[in-house]
């Protein structure tokens, strides 16, 4: 009966979710890629896949920077508790937040224009592509550093002082022994990113007042409206093109992150 | 080495500053009634006021809302450990082979994004349903699941560090019943993980906008949004605020389990 009771609830869950899948026939799923929503396609991807790049740059270079001045125990942990905060941060407040210093009126904006650099006039708003790569970035670098962490750290002294005895300068022990050994992290880590932004909707929607060409704001058009006769599936179809996504990117992320494993402890 | 420490020191100084400036100029934003086109060092310590905040808060459609939001964060906190502390004891003690399978429905909320679930929702609901989705209330299941991974690993992580299925032999030879040995038993001993799964589903209750936008219900960053355009000062204010208490609920969580050496506030981590 347990077994019943607490098994069943998250199988309804599961349940639910396939509804997303069950309701969509062939044709929408293949006009959900082609035309407008193609772009819309490409956008989501673009942001996604910058964002989840750079965000792998910034965020091993922090992680990097914290193990090397690790000796000091406060600074580390104000910086790891202070990324799972901004990991888990997101929505209407951090796009808020981002208006207020980088929106046309913004502090920043005002900071940098007095110092000379004219933001408005390089063509910068923060609805547009850099903007929202901007704004992925706060909670994307952050996520980044907590997945490198534990890797960096599991590089070991003995591995470095092993390459130098044999040699190796600076730059050899990070091209042949740290990089190849941090491989399947950074890689598990892009992949994290990505679906992560793939996914974010609140922070795109408030910054664009819904106008946006990200597909999770496209999705949110047809689900009030229906509007457009004869195309009532094609949020469906839409949505399950996330899911696959979604699958795929976590699917490796998960296949890796267990490979990663291995060189624990 | 000296030369390296500096570039770490140089890195972790630009990327505070990208950290540390959004919420500074909120902060501005929201309590310093001079608008950025004349603000400049001779005025930037004048006509600071945290009124916008009690502005905000004498409306009645945001003080519903916040309310809404709240009762919301509680029953979701409530509804998971309900649902999550039984199932997590029973695979404990006698359901190891379907871990794999609990561990992956953990992590399904992840793949199936808010957007898509929503349209899941309404395509589900619509029809065999609807007074169900009318409800206010319907967002807490959907809410416990969207923070099923982060729960179901604080839950699981507090756990895997007692015996379970010792405990629960000895409590139940003794004559106690399973709600007695949850509730005076288990409970008692992971109050931590209790404590931080609750923590992890208000923070995620207190800041979900996509689900309640496209239902419809007017919670707390709905309202945010929608009173963006009429009381700026006022939204970015109270959206502040939210950062604020989310950002020390986390905080929270993070303290605990960082003593007990359990459960990281970001899932599968």
């Amino acid at each position: 009966m347990f077994v019943g009771v607490f098994l069943l609830m998250p199988a309804v869950v599961v349940f639910q979710k396939a509804m997303v899948r069950v309701d969509e026939p062939k044709a929408p799923m293949i006009e959900a890629i082609t035309g407008q929503f193609r772009k819309s396609f490409i956008f989501s991807t673009q942001i996604s896949a910058i964002t989840a790049v750079l965000g792998v740059v910034f965020g091993t270079m922090v992680a990097a920077s914290i193990v090397r001045l690790g000796h000091r125990r406060g600074l580390r942990n104000a910086w790891t508790g202070y990324s799972a905060v901004a990991a888990n941060l997101g929505g209407i407040p951090l796009a808020f937040a981002f208006l207020a210093a980088l929106g046309m009126q913004g502090l920043v904006t005002k900071i940098l224009k007095t110092s000379g650099i004219d933001l408005t006039a390089m063509g910068f708003r923060i609805s547009d592509f850099w903007g929202i790569v901007a704004v992925y970035l706060y909670f994307q670098i952050p996520l980044m550093t907590l997945v490198m962490l534990p890797a960096i750290d599991g590089l070991k002294a003995t591995w470095r002082e092993a390459a130098a005895n044999l040699g190796a300068g600076n730059r050899q022990y990070w091209r042949f022994i740290a990089l190849p050994l941090l491989l399947p992290s950074l890689i598990a880590g892009f992949l994290l990113l990505f679906a992560n932004a793939f996914a974010a909707y609140a922070t795109a929607y408030a910054l664009s007042s819904g106008g946006s060409r990200l597909v999770p704001v496209q999705i949110r058009f047809f689900l009030q409206g229906n509007t457009i006769t004869g195309k009532t599936n094609l949020g469906y179809a839409l949505a399950a093109w996330m899911i696959i996504f979604m699958t795929v990117s976590m699917t490796g992320f998960l296949l890796l992150r267990r490979r990663t494993e291995r060189w624990r402890r | 080495m000296k030369r390296r420490n500096i570039l770490a020191k140089l890195v972790l100084v630009v990327v505070g500053l990208f950290y540390a400036l959004p919420m500074l100029s909120m902060a501005r934003f929201a309590f310093q009634r001079i608008p950025v086109a004349l603000l400049g060092w001779h005025n930037f310590f004048d006509k600071w006021t945290i009124k916008p905040l009690f502005v905000m808060f004498e409306n009645p459609q945001f003080r519903d809302s916040a309310w809404l939001s709240i009762r919301l964060a509680l029953l979701s906190a409530l509804l998971t450990l309900l649902i999550l502390v039984p199932t997590v004891v029973y695979v404990h003690v006698s359901m190891q082979r379907a871990r794999p399978l609990i561990e992956v429905m953990s992590i399904l909320p992840f793949v199936v994004p808010a957007i898509a679930l929503v349209v899941g929702i309404s395509g589900a609901f619509r029809e065999i349903a609807p007074w169900f989705i009318r409800s206010n209330y319907s967002l807490v299941p959907f809410y416990v699941i969207i923070a099923l991974p982060y729960t179901f690993r604080s839950i699981d992580n507090g756990m895997s560090s007692i015996d379970v299925k010792t405990l629960v032999d000895a409590s139940r030879s003794l004559g106690a019943s399973w709600t007695r040995t949850l509730w005076s038993v288990i409970i008692p001993n992971i109050r931590v993980s209790v404590l931080s799964a609750s923590f992890l589903t208000m923070t995620v209750v207190l800041g979900e906008f996509t689900i309640a936008s496209l239902l419809l219900k007017e919670t707390l960053p709905l309202i945010l949004a929608q009173s963006q355009g009429q009381d700026p000062q006022g939204s970015f204010a109270v959206g502040l605020v939210l950062l604020i208490v989310t950002a020390s609920l986390l905080g929270f969580i993070n303290r605990f389990s960082r003593r007990r050496n359990i459960a990281q506030p970001v899932a599968m981590l």
